[in-house]
């Protein structure tokens, strides 16, 4: 009886580790997309309305929910409050408070990290072609994360469920 | 009198201007009794050179601690840090909504403070495209008096309860801002003599109106509309199609399309009161463009303000026809 349910519990946290992995992977491209739109929608409030950059970022998650939407809200608060900080400080401040909600890769946090450092101080035109070489930089690495997505989320569950059943099958 | 310049003066510098200074130099004119604040009218700050607090006619400088100093080698002296994180401050990070001020060598800030800058002009296709290494910053302090105008009301507002083409006439710094916004209020508010009249305002450079997020942050009279923020010539041409005002109202005059727009406001039957850099008429005749409205007599009246003995002292005022004076004397707003 022990063994069984010993076994169960194995399989169980196999199974709960491969599907959490493959949730990741999944979740992945789902917030760079989320990433590019809100940079998208910053780079219209930016260049359609001139809104100060506070305003903009904060409009920017207009419809978007979750971790990426949390994370360009408390980057528009700071920088409403700590206006003497400047954008690059504040995203490097935020990035490292919500590192395990925001699934993304060390190259994608030094896009958003040098995206900081240059938001704010160009001129319209200048903001809108360096948002869009952002946005171009993030949608290749949303290529790579959806083809890995696709790759890998079936093996992390499948490797879950039949790492946990070797296991039970070695201890048994 | 003296209570009321005091809380006015630690309103605008808590409200305004310490939001946009670094911490030190906050706490460097915090230091500075209200005796000396009272009567600041700009904050100057340059690369390497003391920090400058004018008062009026005159200016002090200030140590590290706060105290007034007489000897600049013992006064604070900015950094370029303090002109960056000044900057950055005004600009909240958004230079970019600054453009089109920035190619003009302003920007405005909340409470309708102009900030003059001073650096490095990029010169595209023959025109200012940006200022980069900003290495001066002039802080203009705006104050709204009301009451100020009322000298000049009754020579501009006809027993028809019309208002005069009236043109502002001042140096800088001599109070026509706040002249031409008390003119504005209370020509908009009317009065048990005259009846109020709709004012359309183009504020070019924010500071008439102090526009927050395009609403006016001081009193301009119940039918007031402000565009904010836009071209005078077009705004002027704007307002008259859309807003059907009685009176426009704008601010230093001094560019073609400027005088182009003003003549055609006035041949729409629409007053126009409006300000212009200059010492007196003659001076003025010499200049291009607003010469031409003073030697065609589109103005009825012209207003001649001086900071002698006071900023906001009015001079004259002159009737345009014969160049009649109709006032002359000091009165200090």
């Amino acid at each position: 009886m022990l063994k069984l349910i010993g076994s169960l519990l194995v399989l169980l946290v196999s199974s709960y580790i491969g599907f959490n992995m493959a949730s990741r992977c999944q979740e992945r491209p789902r917030q760079l997309r989320q990433i590019i739109t809100c940079v998208g929608s910053l780079r219209s409030h930016i260049i359609y309305s001139c809104l100060p950059l506070h305003e903009a970022i904060a409009n920017s998650t207009n419809g978007i929910y979750g971790p990426v939407a949390e994370f360009f809200q408390q980057v528009a608060n700071s920088l409403e409050k700590n206006a003497s900080l400047t954008p690059q400080e504040i995203i490097k401040k935020v990035l490292s408070e919500m590192e395990g909600s925001l699934i993304l890769k060390r190259p994608e946090i030094e896009v958003l990290y040098v995206l900081g450092g240059n938001l704010g101080v160009m001129n319209c035109k200048e903001q809108e072609k360096y948002l869009s070489l952002v946005i171009e930089q993030l949608e290749r690495f949303e290529n790579e994360a959806t083809r890995l997505r696709d790759l890998n989320t079936k093996m992390y569950r499948y490797l879950g469920i039949c790492g946990g059943l070797a296991i039970v099958i070695i201890l048994v | 009198m003296t209570d009321n310049k005091n809380i006015l003066i630690k309103k605008i510098l808590e409200q305004s201007i310490y939001p946009v200074l670094p911490e030190q130099l906050i706490s460097m004119i915090s230091a500075v009794s209200l005796e000396h604040l009272r009567n600041l009218t700009e904050i100057r700050l340059r690369i390497n050179q003391p920090l400058l607090l004018v008062l009026g006619n005159q200016d002090i400088t200030v140590n590290p601690m706060g105290e007034v100093v007489v000897n600049y080698n013992e006064a604070y002296l900015c950094n370029q840090d303090d002109i960056q994180r000044t900057l950055q401050l005004m600009s909240k990070n958004s230079l970019y909504a600054f453009e089109h001020q920035l190619k003009m060598g302003f920007l405005t800030i909340d409470g309708g403070h102009r900030i003059g800058l001073t650096g490095q002009a990029i010169i595209d296709a023959g025109e200012v495209k940006t200022l980069k290494s900003i290495n001066g910053l002039n802080i203009r302090l705006a104050r709204e008096v009301k009451g100020c105008a009322d000298q000049i009301i009754p020579y501009i507002i006809t027993k028809e309860g019309q208002v005069l083409n009236t043109l502002i006439i001042s140096p800088p710094r001599c109070g026509k801002t706040t002249i031409l916004r008390d003119l504005i209020r209370q020509i908009s508010m009317g009065s048990n003599i005259y009846k109020g009249l709709p004012v359309g305002v183009v504020d070019e450079r924010s500071e008439i109106a102090a526009c927050k997020s395009g609403i006016s942050t001081v009193d301009l009279g119940i039918r007031t509309d402000v565009l904010d923020n836009c071209p005078k010539a077009m705004g002027m041409l704007m307002l008259i199609r859309s807003m059907s005002p009685a009176v426009v109202a704008t601010d230093e005059l001094g560019r073609a399309e400027d005088i182009h727009a003003v003549r055609e406001a006035l041949n729409a039957g629409v007053s126009v009161v409006t300000t212009v850099h200059g010492k007196d008429l003659s001076e003025l005749l010499h200049r291009p463009y607003v010469g031409e409205l003073l030697e065609n007599k589109y103005f009825h009246r012209y207003i001649l303000l001086s900071d002698d003995p006071r900023v906001g002292t009015i001079k004259k005022i002159i009737d345009s026809s014969n160049n009649k004076i109709l006032w002359e004397g000091a009165k200090k707003c």
